[in-house]
């Protein structure tokens, strides 16, 4: 018998009860002798699982294993500076910001130590990569800074699965194509969106050559991931997308040549649409725009519904595709100057010109841009221009109202312009801040503050802060961009 | 003295009450609200707006630590007082070194002087003739009363192997409480403890029969050895005494010789079950006969309160330790002022997994009831999907579930280094590692 069976043999008995099965024997260990005592079956069995106890735990052997463990490789560049590595510390287990700013600014780091390039220490890689795998800007600034050592990590503990290749560096071509079709229809699409986001051409490349074997599902799904980085070399493929036996595939393929106002497509439709459009007025400064008789078979492939077997005709629907498909150069070249020119002559048609700001949205034209907002101001035509003349449009539509009304329609104004804000801007901002009815809209504009205004408003922030109350809320918000500001600034001479 | 280093971050987040502490205080920390931030060797302080009209006074003694905040706050230390270490740990540019403020030199002045009147009422209380008939009179009744509750004990574990453990299993909850309940009552907190421990445990484990098996024949070890105890040497029954939770009053053992340091900081675990947070540094003497010891010092605050600040792992303190009566590895206590002196960035050299294992069970002879021992690791390797250690020799040594392996892993990239830890039921937790010069802590 040997320990294992007496220990099993004492466990059964334990299990039903001494009251109904005695205790086995000690067990035959050489050199083991354990004093009987003169007790009863339940004092037996205690002295006894005592006994096993001890040699369960002092007979514990380790075992033996040879099957090799995995090794990370070497680092290709040196670890970051003592400096670096210590405002990285800082900013992942005690961040001094918020988290947006805390994250925007390990992104910085991030990035910094790519350029320079060194590699994140490895202390601070398990916390960089559970930060990483929360959230989503940090995971693509990842790599190269975390360096071999923490790619080798990301393929051993499951939660960081992924977050090698959250980064611009997807699976080698090959190795996608091989496995790509193989996908469920969702990842399959993520899967080409990573590759199409590092590399267009060999996104496409990779579609066309699958392309007759997908399911009409499969084609629209992927079709859609083109929007990213649409150009011209991509029309062979929307062509074929138009002549689709999926209607799905049809509309989206259209949809996306809508977007490319140089391709085949739209000059079909600049064809459909230049009979439309006739001169009128006494001085035949004024552009009239026709609806369209049926469209021919030719233009129905190019995306017009076809004609209804009964009733009315949707004749304004078909001029909607027609303008929507092509380019906008046929306005210029109808009214003869330039877009203000085109939207002057169109005033009589409100309808087009609304359809000619759709165009100018989903083709973001800043030029076409300007051009409508001389007619009327427009919040979502504004984000199309060059951040300066956005600035200064948002600006102009805040001079006038009360304090409390500007900081409001800033508000709704600032919220996607690309930050830091210009230095005229920024000043103007802050004077209304820190003037007297700031303190109501400092709460909704604070998280923005330190990433918005740059460095050259400092001095004034400085002064404003000296300058309001203390325990005015706006104290802080402006601490916390000054703050933010020396951070960063040490940040920039930690990787000098 | 030794110039006062600054505390890193992470000796200011082990000093927080708790997590929402530290996030308020993360708030604070920025200079802000701030004003009049200053600090010295000992003492660090500012004035911090808070919402009410007269800024907060916040003063904090780094050596002892101490803490003095005129908030309202009941958290001990407060968030002003964490955020102004945060600040202070930042560097003489956040906090500059100068002339104390006021309010602080104010606070210093008193806690010395009441520290002056307590060491004089010790003193006095020491003059003061111990009245021998009443001290043996009070151990005479608390062994009494041991004597009963052991007794009872007995016949409790008697009734459970009779009907068997799997009737055991069926019972619910409360009735391992109420035997909890009867040994807290005779003074056994430490059997008490083990006893609701096991009561949720024979739930939670797979092997929940040789668990319990094992419990019991552990605990009737104990109240045999209670029974024996006038034949047990002074170490056997100090060991006993830990099983019990009958504990050493720290007095008496702070009176016991003490050993002049200094003392390498081999590595540090801290558990914080909700209730009670337990806080164990290992230490090792760097030279003489206490290079060959490990001491283990522990620390316990209350939930809320902060504990003592941790010492890091690759230092080397200044300290005199008392050390309590058992076994090794002995418990000791710190009795005088601790000063990190110097760095040093190894491991004492370490052993094969085979002869750790070896020692923890031979450590077994002598004291049954303990079950964690350290050991440093000569050479070993994370292995991940084994959730273990492997040494050069092919040995393997499994991890404890909550084994910092991917921290491991991180800073070994797989490769050999020696590893300090803990042996804990036959299961290694790994704490501190040493590579390539450097000595960090997982």
């Amino acid at each position: 018998m040997t320990v294992h069976e007496w220990l099993s043999d004492l466990r059964t008995s334990a299990l039903v009860g001494t009251a109904r099965r005695d205790a086995p024997p000690p067990p035959p260990v050489p050199g083991l002798r354990p004093r009987v005592q003169h007790a009863g079956r339940e004092e037996r069995l205690l002295e006894l699982a005592a006994l096993g106890d001890v040699l369960v735990r002092a007979g514990r052997r380790p075992a033996h294993q040879d099957a090799p463990l995995p090794t990370a490789p070497e680092e290709t560049v040196p670890a970051a500076g003592d400096r670096a590595s210590q405002l990285l510390t800082l900013l992942l287990l005690q961040p001094p910001m918020g988290k947006a700013l805390r994250d925007e600014l390990v992104v910085e780091w991030l990035t910094r130590a790519a350029q320079h390039p060194v590699h994140v220490p490895s202390p601070l890689l398990v916390p960089l990569l559970d930060l990483a795998a929360a959230r989503p800007e940090v995971a693509r600034a990842l790599f190269p800074a975390a360096g071999e050592r923490g790619r080798w990590l990301t393929g051993l503990n499951p939660a960081w699965a992924g977050l090698a290749s959250a980064t611009g560096s997807p699976p080698r071509d090959e190795e996608l194509a091989a496995a790509w079709t193989t996908l469920p229809i969702r990842e399959a699409t993520e899967e080409l969106g990573r590759l199409r986001a590092h590399d267009p051409a060999a996104a496409r490349d990779l579609l066309s050559q699958t392309w007759d074997s997908l399911a009409a599902r499969e084609r629209r799904a992927h079709l859609g991931v083109l929007r990213v980085g649409l150009g011209p070399a991509d029309e062979p493929l929307l062509e074929l997308g138009l002549d689709d036996s999926a209607k799905s595939v049809r509309d989206e393929a259209a949809s996306l040549l809508d977007l490319v106002p140089s391709s085949a497509r739209a000059t079909r439709m600049a064809a459909r649409l230049r009979p439309l459009i006739t001169r009128h007025g006494t001085l035949r400064r004024s552009l009239r725009v026709e609806v369209p008789d049926e469209p021919d078979p030719m233009a129905i492939r190019d995306g017009l519904a076809p004609p209804p077997r009964s009733g009315e005709p949707d004749r304004l629907g078909w001029l909607r595709t027609i303008v929507r498909g092509a380019p906008l150069t046929v306005w210029t070249e109808l009214a003869d100057g330039p877009p203000e020119r085109a939207v002057a002559q169109l005033r009589d048609e409100p309808g087009v010109l609304q359809l000619i700001r759709q165009v100018v949205l989903l083709r973001r034209d800043a030029t076409w841009a300007a051009a409508l907002l001389e007619v009327e101001h427009d919040d979502a035509l504004v984000t199309l221009l060059p951040p300066a003349e956005r600035e200064q449009r948002i600006l102009t539509a805040i001079e006038t109202g009360t304090a409390t009304e500007k900081l409001a329609r800033l508000h709704a104004a600032v919220s996607g312009l690309p930050r830091p804000w210009g230095d005229v801007f920024a000043h103007r901002v802050l004077a209304l801040l820190a003037g007297n009815d700031g303190g109501k809209a400092v709460h909704q504009l604070a998280p923005l503050l330190p990433s918005a205004l740059p460095p050259g408003v400092l001095p004034a922030a400085r002064a404003a802060i000296e300058r309001l109350e203390p325990g005015d809320r706006r104290r802080d918000v402006l601490a916390r961009v000054v703050q933010y500001h020396s951070f960063r600034h040490t940040l920039t001479e930690a990787f000098r | 003295m030794a110039p006062v280093k600054r505390w890193t971050e992470e000796q200011v987040v082990a000093a927080a009450p708790d997590a929402s502490s530290l996030t308020a205080a993360r708030r604070l920390a920025n200079p802000g609200p701030w004003a009049d931030l200053g600090a010295n060797d000992v003492l660090v302080w500012g004035r911090c707006q808070g919402s009410g009209k007269t800024p907060y006074q916040v003063s904090v003694d780094v050596l002892a630590p101490a803490y003095r905040c005129s908030c309202p706050s009941r958290k001990f230390p407060c968030k002003h007082a964490l955020a102004l270490l945060m600040l202070w740990s930042r560097g003489p540019d956040v906090v500059p070194e100068g002339e104390a403020a006021d309010h602080a030199k104010e606070w210093a002045a008193q806690r010395a002087e009441r520290t002056a009147q307590q060491q004089s009422r010790t003193l006095e209380r020491a003059a003061r003739p111990i009245d021998p008939e009443a001290q043996a009179r009070r151990l005479a009744e608390r062994v009494a009363l041991m004597d009963d509750g052991l007794a009872d004990f007995r016949l409790w574990l008697t009734d459970v192997v009779r009907a068997g453990l799997a009737a055991a299993r069926n019972q619910p909850y409360s009735w391992w409480d109420t035997t909890a309940a009867r040994l807290v009552d005779a003074q056994l907190p430490g059997l008490a403890d083990q006893v609701r421990t096991m009561g949720s445990t024979v739930h939670s484990r797979s092997d929940w029969a040789d668990h319990l098996l094992a419990g019991l024949g552990r605990w009737w070890l104990v109240t045999c050895a209670w029974r024996a105890r006038e034949t047990l040497d002074p170490d056997t029954e100090a060991d006993l005494r830990v099983a019990l939770g009958w504990s050493q009053p720290s007095a008496a053992v702070r009176e016991r010789e003490s050993i002049a340091g200094p003392w390498r900081v081999l590595g540090a675990h801290r558990t914080d079950d909700g209730r009670l947070q337990q806080q164990r540094t290992w230490l090792r003497g760097t030279a003489g006969p206490a290079e060959a010891e490990m001491l283990q010092v522990l620390d316990f605050a209350a939930y809320g309160e902060a504990l003592a600040t941790p010492q890091l792992p690759g230092t080397v303190v200044d300290a005199d330790l008392a050390r309590y009566p058992g076994r090794s590895p002995r418990r000791a206590t710190f009795v005088s002022d601790v000063h990190p002196v110097a760095e040093n960035p190894k491991l004492p050299s370490g052993t094969t997994i085979t002869s750790a294992v070896a020692a923890a069970a031979a450590a077994l002879a002598g004291s049954p009831w303990r079950d964690r021992h350290p050991a440093v690791l000569a050479d070993v390797r994370v292995d991940a999907d084994g959730w273990a250690v492997r040494d050069a020799d092919g040995a393997v040594l499994g991890l404890v579930d909550d084994a910092p392996v991917w921290h491991a892993l991180a800073v070994t990239g797989g490769a050999p280094a020696d590893v300090f830890g803990e042996i804990e039921d036959g299961r290694f937790r790994p704490l501190t590692v040493a590579l390539g010069g450097q000595v960090l802590a997982l």
